[in-house]
């Protein structure tokens, strides 16, 4: 099923969104594009190339309530917090973005205990992918492609969408996104000549240029596998590290959290909050101990995280080359760089 | 959201607290379920650990150190952490009182390798504070209904000083058994003290379990670890058939947190049980 609509009267689709739920779209902010949960339809931009932070708190916000206690009270009383959700409708999400929930899927409800949080905002969205315009040269960051990512690749959105001209074509790829698009009465249906238009730019983003590599996933996790131990190698890509956190924070793929209990007075809740294998007290022990004292070793484990130990874990690299962390680095640390240096070694 | 959910700790009863040690910075705390439904779902076996929770202090992850033939409770030994800052959850848990509630997630982690253990002699070393989930394995196999799924068992444990060694009656108990040879040891004896001095390794060496049909399960801290495992690749121990338990820095204890890896494994989920063959395919980063 392919409907349309114009890239004017996207306010229309956005307020029919909103009317079944909620919806969170890229809206623009001093500082770039973000995220946001919507409240009036008039605030959904496509003007946007990517976001600056990933899409990722969807689904694993930054911060996450857990239990509600009071001191004072037994463990009894305590209040565990329930996720009242609407539908969701995650607006505009690019495909290497799209690709990240498929890799964190195997982390949070794929293998192992399941998150239950993750698993309940996931069940509740609907992802509306859309397709990096293909005639702007990609952002100098991006290597999307060195991890076999199309820039229109719809595999993994509900929905998947793309400009044509003044014009927004919108498929359904899943049961889900069929049931909803067929809902929505601002959509026509699109033509013949659409639906070609539609297949030959997915087509024609699977050779869309990014900065490339050739990364075979078992190479690389054996390679890193054994340059863990050459520290001279480590020492060099981190000599101008500040371990700040940022590319982290702003990466889709990145998971790691803390469980703080944050109380006034009496009252207080026990929460997740994001954390990252940066920070030089991650993994300090009560004792004292600690295994990752050296900027070196954390931005090791982050390199290895992703280009070796998931692989060996998950089966999958832990990147999608969105280039996030590469432009928000404050010393230009570049993973597809580290990541070409190492393949070299 | 609030059944079934791994992060919610289940409410706990503190039925019973033991004062360890000398230093008394080491007490067992004896919980029961205020649950039964709760109870009834936390089936473990040795070697697991929990998380202790304390509101508005957070969590630890501690082995346990009861058994699971022990039925009606289950316990854990807790040392006062933090030598640079104080460990907030074990402070908490240390000014407690018995009839204090507090919550437990888990069981977590793997085990000692019961199946493995099975039909062969047994040798456990333990260390300091380390013997807990060793202690759990040891009461686990000493049951009537196990004992004699498992060969000869001899326990090798020391202490830097005799007032620093745990579960003291149950040490004396064993020793009156003759199903399981019991050697203790400390660094230093006191005045009063008639057992053997000397450090672990040392006295592994000197005792020289046999590595026949034999499997050592191998818990302390790390410079014992480093210079008792020699003394067992000596003896003739493969790498496949000496296990030890690892410690990392924990939040989830489930495998989501990122925290806890080393290399592609992560110590709650995956271990914290590994045998020596394991470890040595993971990078040296804990």
């Amino acid at each position: 099923m392919l409907k349309k609509t114009a890239i004017q009267k996207i306010s229309d689709l956005a307020a029919e969104l909103l009317a079944k739920g909620t919806l969170i779209a890229p809206v623009k902010e001093s500082a770039g594009f973000n995220f946001r949960e919507i409240s009036d339809s008039g605030q959904v931009d496509f003007s946007f190339y990517n976001t600056l932070m990933s899409p990722k708190s969807a689904f694993f916000p930054q911060t996450e309530d857990f239990v509600r206690y009071d001191k004072n009270k037994s463990v009894l009383d305590a209040q565990c917090v329930d996720l009242n959700l609407k539908p969701i409708f995650l607006f505009g999400v690019r495909p290497c973005d799209v690709k990240s929930f498929e890799i964190m899927d195997i982390h949070f409800s794929g293998t192992g205990a399941v998150d239950p949080y993750w698993k309940k905002r996931r069940e509740a969205t609907t992802i509306f992918g859309y397709a990096f315009d293909l005639k702007t040269p990609a952002d100098s960051a991006d290597f999307y492609s060195t991890l076999n990512i199309g820039a229109a690749d719809p595999e993994g959105s509900d929905i998947f969408m793309m400009k044509k001209g003044d014009g927004l074509l919108l498929k359904a790829i899943t049961p889900k996104g069929e049931n909803l698009l067929s809902s929505l009465g601002s959509l026509t249906e699109a033509s013949a000549d659409e639906i070609k238009y539609f297949d030959d730019t997915v087509a024609a983003g699977r050779s869309f240029k990014t900065r490339f590599t050739c990364v075979d996933d078992k190479v690389i996790a054996k390679k890193l596998e054994d340059l863990f131990h050459k520290t001279e190698f480590w020492e060099k890509i981190s000599d101008a590290c500040l371990s700040c956190g940022a590319c982290t924070f702003v990466c889709p793929t990145c998971y790691c959290f803390d469980i703080c209990d944050e109380t006034l007075f009496a009252a207080g809740v026990r929460r997740r909050v994001w954390d990252s294998c940066m920070f030089t007290d991650f993994t300090m022990e009560a004792s004292g101990h600690n295994p990752r004292t050296k900027v070196y070793q954390r931005l090791r484990q982050k390199i290895c995280h992703k280009y070796s130990f998931h692989i060996r874990k998950y089966g999958v690299i832990s990147c999608v080359g969105c280039g996030r962390c590469t432009r928000s680095c404050p010393v230009n640390i570049d993973i597809f760089s580290i990541v070409d240096q190492a393949l070299k070694e | 959201m609030c059944s079934n959910n791994p992060y919610i700790p289940m409410p706990v009863e503190i039925i019973k607290i033991i004062d360890e040690v000398d230093t008394h910075d080491i007490k067992s705390f004896r919980l029961k379920f205020l649950n039964k439904e709760d109870e009834a779902k936390f089936k473990y076996l040795p070697g697991q650990f929990s998380e202790l929770s304390v509101y508005g202090k957070g969590e630890s992850p501690i082995g346990i150190a009861s058994s699971p033939t022990e039925e009606g409770y289950v316990e854990f030994t807790v040392q006062r952490a933090g030598a640079i800052q104080p460990g907030l959850v074990t402070a908490a848990l240390h000014d407690m009182d018995e009839g204090a509630k507090i919550g437990l997630r888990g069981p977590l982690g793997n085990s000692w390798p019961i199946e493995f253990l099975e039909k062969k002699n047994i040798v456990v070393v333990g260390g300091g504070f380390a013997f807990t989930t060793l202690r759990s394995l040891i009461n686990y196999m000493l049951h009537k209904d196990n004992r004699s799924r498992f060969g000869e068992i001899t326990v090798i444990y020391g202490a830097r000083t005799p007032g620093l060694l745990l579960y003291k009656d149950e040490l004396a108990a064993w020793k009156k058994r003759d199903d399981i040879k019991t050697i203790i040891t400390v660094d230093k004896g006191d005045g009063t003290w008639k057992g053997r001095e000397g450090f672990v390794p040392a006295v592994c060496k000197d005792v020289a379990p046999s590595p026949k049909n034999a499997v050592a399960v191998i818990c302390g801290p790390p410079i014992m670890i480093k210079f008792t495992l020699p003394v067992f690749f000596d003896l003739g121990f493969s790498k496949g058939n000496i296990f030890t338990s690892l410690e990392m820095r924990m939040k989830c204890g489930i495998g989501k947190c990122g925290r806890c890896n080393v290399g592609y494994k992560y110590v709650c989920s995956d271990g914290p049980v590994f045998s020596l063959a394991e470890l040595d395919e993971l990078p040296r980063d804990f």
